[in-house]
Formats: C-alpha cells, structure tokens, sequence
C-alpha cells in the first residue's frame, strides 16, 4: 500500500512484510500473489467467503504453514523462527476452541498468556500477577476474574481469549473469526473494544472474519475474494452478492489496502 | 511381624518407602474401623497394597484431568490391550523381557494416538479403539501361530492384583511415581496452555511437541507398569472417573485438580475398607467407590441444578405476569 496518502509512516512501522506470496495446500493453488504491508497501529480486517483463503494466510503469518513462493517478514525475521517468539499471539475463536469439559476461571486462562519456554518451569509471580492484571483490566472483566468461563456468554468468553493473548505483551495479535457465537448487540461493544485497543494501547491486530459488517472499526481492509483486486465499492456489497461471486481458488490483495476504512466510517456516522 | 531395626537391609525405593511409612500406618491402624481392615496397617504385605493403591490414585488423577481435556479417556484400557499384543509377541518368541516389548507397544501406540489426535486425522477415541483391537488381535493371532494360546502368565498381564505387590513392584510404582510427578510438577501450565490451544501455545514459544512426546511416553509407562500390578480396571478407574466427579463440583482448574485428589483418595481408602470387610477384589471394589461418587455428586448436582432451574423459571414467570 506504499505511498497511499493519509498516513506517512516511515518503512521501520512495518510490522509484517508479505511480498509475492504464493501458497499451495494439498496440491491447490490457495494464495497466488499477495503483497501486503501492516503498520504499527493498525487495524486489519480480513473478509471473504468459506474457502477464500483468509485462515491460510493467518497460518502462513505466524509460520505454521510455509509459503511455496515470495516471501513473509514478520518484525523483519522469518515467521516462527525464535525472534518472534511472544511478539505475535494468537487469538483463537472462543467458542469453539475451549473443550466443554474443561473448568478454569478467567484469571487462570489469561495467566495461560504469560507463560514462555523461559518461566513455564518457575514464573516470576509478581510481574506474572501484574500483567494478567492489566490485561483483565483492558478486556473489562475485572468483576468476572473468578468465574469458571463456561457461565460467560461468548462475547465475555471471547475477551478472556483476548486478554490471554494480551498478557503475553504480544505486539501483534492474530484474531481467527472472533466473531462467532457472540450475539450482535455484544459484538458492537466488541469490535470497540478491539479498536481501542490499537488508538490507546498501540497494538497491531489482524483480524479475519467473514462477516463484512464487522470490519467497520477497522483501519483497513482486505477483501479475499476471486483473484481481483477489491477496493471500496467491494465492501458495500451485500453479504449474498459476496457468497454469489464465483470465487476460484486464488486471491490477491495487491491493492486492497488503498481503501483507509476509518475514515469512511467516521463520515457515515 | 518383624520389630523395627535400623539395622534391617533396605533393598530399593519399596523397601525405603514401607521402612519411612509403617510407623505411622501402625500408629493409624490402631484408629481404623472394621475387623479385617486394620491389617492394611499392619501387616507388611498389606501396607505395600495400601501405599502402592494411594501413589497410583495421586498419579492418575493428575495425568487423568489432562486425559479427559483431551478426550482420551479410555487410553488407560488402551494402552493395557495394546501392551498385551506387546506381551504376547514376547512370549511366543520367547523373550527374556517381555515386560520390555509391551512398554515399547504401548508407546508407539501412545505417540500414535497423539499425533493423529494433533494433525486431526482421527479424533483420540476412534484411534484409541482401533489401536486396542488391532494389538490385541495381532496378539491372539501371534499366539496361536507360534505360542501355546492364552496362557496364565499373559492374563496376569491385564488383570494384576493389588494385594499381591512385592518390594520390587512398589519400587517400580515408587519410581514411576517420582518422576512423573516431578515432571508434571514443571510442565503442567505448558500442558495445559498446549491442551486448550496449542497454537497459541506454540506462538508463546511454549515447546508442544516435546511436551506433547513427553505426555505421551509417561501416561504410557505408568499405564503399562501399574496395568501389569494392579490391573487395568483399577488404573483405568483411577485415571478417569476421580477426574470425572472432580469437574462436576469445581469451577477453576486448581480446583479440578484438588477435587480429583480428594476424590481418588477416598475411593481407594474406601474402596480397600470394603474389601477387605466384604472379602472382595480390592481393585474393582476401588473402582465401584469411584463410580458411585460419581453417580452420588452427579446426582446431587442435577438436582440442585434443576431446583435453581425450576425457582428462577417461576421468578421470570411471575416478572412476566406483573
């Protein structure tokens, strides 16, 4: 998106670095050329139907799945290697990834955040206790910390996610579909919450969902989506003229970063 | 029995162990209840059964929470059929250590079973069942072919008994014990933080597939060793349904943790007063104790659930009225 106007940041912004990235998954072409930059600060929502591509694009960011062509930096290092160690978090979806026989409280999970290779054998308590401290207190559950996390609703279940990516003190956090089984009026506070999160604590979030409405609070937006370049008019289509669309297995994001989404949302209202 | 001496020859972790422990089983004994259950106090054989039955109850409730996240509840009978397959190949070629062959059976089938779980090829119950059939045909199969069918010595393997634990045995149990309580002591916030998301486990730079070879290997060895002492029915027991009752009441995972300690104690004290009262099989009178717990709390906990159900139905339904 180099050179768009509205943000002049200089290159040492650039968080993650995706360049000619092509990325093959039992035997299918699912990423075909995909250059992509995302700045400190930034709030990236990546939309786009089942099957589009958008999970393997995550997966290949945090250096689970390698790419067959071109190249991902993440902080400029090799995605997975050591360097980025703690520097990403994965933020999965809460509503399907918690086993239902599990009990442990909201304080517990999030103290699952801190752990590293480093202090799982013997943690610091003290600085331990401040950070999921301060991470309940960004998520706002200072008042649930003890309830077993079954006895949350999922918009509540999902922040606890969050707060446990957040006592990592990961930079980046990596959100996969968040938006499941949290009803419409929480996800409303939701996506504030998470767009606050980057004004006021600085974070850089990724965000994949494939509800399009969500990606209003974001900064920007990527449409995966039929191997074309998607701008603007893109994102106000419906949901079912996105689903129609005749999708083939490719989708390229060159581009897609020129639409600055904040600023569209703050005219509408 | 023999008076104490400090001049007596400790041979191995067991021995050690009945040496620090008699005097204050002896000392319990004088409180315990019933006409035959003092003897577990006392008599040296019966306090090996008693300390042998509570290590193994501590060390299956630990393994036994993380088994149940990850729904691999029935590896302990698992592992014990694969570990017969294991067995019977020794026998039949006639090894010197078939002990040895069935460890190694069962540990390939326990990385097996993981990994597959991992890379969501089968789900651990599917896995676990096929591996259990399979060995346990290819055993039955081996032994027809070149050993003289089912013989004693192979169903001593599955179905050991508990009373009939020998110093060396107790070691054995005393062994796996320390190292597998030490070792979960260090890597349960991994295993658990790996056992809800591995992903975001990995990112963290927590090691999951050390943690996740490591898992795997011990529940092997433990379901292996102590099958081979005390039966697979009793470690199976112990392994789940303590586990089972414990997050029926409790709300954070320390709590689990507790609950299933407290549980799979009481089973197996009252499962051995029973026994030896009612003159049964120690290990399946544990594990009925266990699993009346578990109906007895379920029970409770349904009723209680439905009556707060039912008063807040009526509140809202009166609400709605006004």
């Amino acid at each position: 998106m180099g050179g768009h106007g509205g943000r002049s940041m200089s290159d040492a912004d650039i968080l993650i670095s995706i360049r000619g990235l092509k990325v093959h998954r039992g035997g299918v072409i699912v990423l075909d050329g995909i250059d992509l930059d995302v700045r400190k600060g930034d709030f990236v929502g990546v939309v786009g139907p089942n099957g589009s591509g958008k999970s393997t694009l995550l997966l290949t960011i945090i250096g689970q799945l390698q790419p067959t062509e071109g190249t991902v930096s993440v902080f400029g290092e090799t995605p997975g290697s050591m360097a980025t160690r703690g520097r990403l978090a994965w933020v999965s979806q809460a509503a399907s990834n918690i086993p239902n026989n599990l009990r442990i409280t909201v304080r517990e999970l999030v103290g699952l955040g801190t752990l590293t290779w480093r202090n799982m054998i013997r943690p610091n308590r003290t600085e331990r206790n401040k950070r999921i401290d301060d991470a309940i207190r960004m998520v706002g559950l200072e008042d649930l910390e003890h309830r077993d996390i079954r006895h949350m609703s999922g918009g509540q279940r999902q922040r606890a996610v969050v707060a446990r990516g957040l006592a990592s003190n990961a930079e980046i956090l990596i959100l996969d579909e968040p938006l499941v089984g949290v009803d419409r009026e929480s996800r409303k506070d939701f996506l504030r919450f998470l767009e606050n999160l980057c004004r006021n604590e600085g974070k850089t979030l990724l965000m994949v969902t494939h509800d399009h409405t969500a990606i209003s609070r974001c900064t920007h937006c990527a449409v995966c989506i039929d191997g074309n370049v998607h701008v603007d008019e893109e994102i106000e289509m419906s949901p079912n003229s996105l689903m129609l669309s005749n999708f083939s297995n490719g989708i390229n994001l060159k581009e897609s970063f020129s639409v600055d989404l904040l600023q569209q949302s703050k005219e509408v209202k | 029995m023999e008076p104490f001496s400090w001049y007596r020859d400790i041979d191995g972790l067991g021995d050690l162990l009945i040496l620090v422990l008699s005097p204050m089983l002896e000392y319990l004994g004088q409180y315990m209840p019933g006409d035959v259950f003092p003897i577990y106090f006392e008599w040296e054989m019966f306090q090996r059964a008693l300390i042998a039955a509570l290590l193994i109850s501590i060390v299956a409730g630990l393994f036994g929470t993380f088994l149940m996240l990850r729904n691999l509840a029935l590896i302990g009978d698992g592992l014990a059929h694969v570990s017969f397959g294991g067995m019977a190949v020794g026998v039949a070629f006639g090894s010197v250590a078939p002990l040895w062959l069935a460890l190694l059976f069962s540990v390939i089938a326990a990385i097996l079973i993981y990994e597959f779980q991992n890379r969501e090829i089968l789900t651990g119950d599917t896995s676990i069942a096929i591996f259990l059939t399979g060995t346990l045909a290819f055993g039955l199969v081996i032994l027809r072919l070149y050993g003289e069918g089912i013989t004693t010595d192979i169903e001593a393997y599955l179905f050991g008994s508990l009373n009939m634990i020998d110093s060396d045995s107790l070691s054995m149990i005393g062994w796996l014990s320390i190292f597998s309580l030490t070792s979960i002591a260090i890597l349960h916030r991994g295993l658990l933080a790996m056992t809800i998301d591995s992903v975001a486990a990995r990112m963290q730079g927590i090691p999951v597939n050390l943690i996740g070879l490591w898992f795997s290997i011990t529940v092997a060895a433990i379901v292996v060793s102590m099958v081979k002492l005390v039966g697979a029915l009793l470690v199976s027991a112990l392994l789940v349904t303590p586990a089972a009752t414990a997050q029926i009441v409790s709300r954070s995972f320390r709590g689990c943790m507790l609950w299933t300690q407290v549980f799979g104690f009481s089973a197996t004290f009252l499962g051995i007063y029973f026994a030896a009262e009612l003159n049964t099989g120690t290990g399946s009178m544990i594990a009925v104790v266990a699993a009346s717990q578990f109906a007895i709390i379920g029970l409770i906990k349904a009723t209680v659930v439905g009556f707060i159900n039912q008063k807040k139905l009526i509140e809202t339904r009166e609400a709605l009225v006004q």
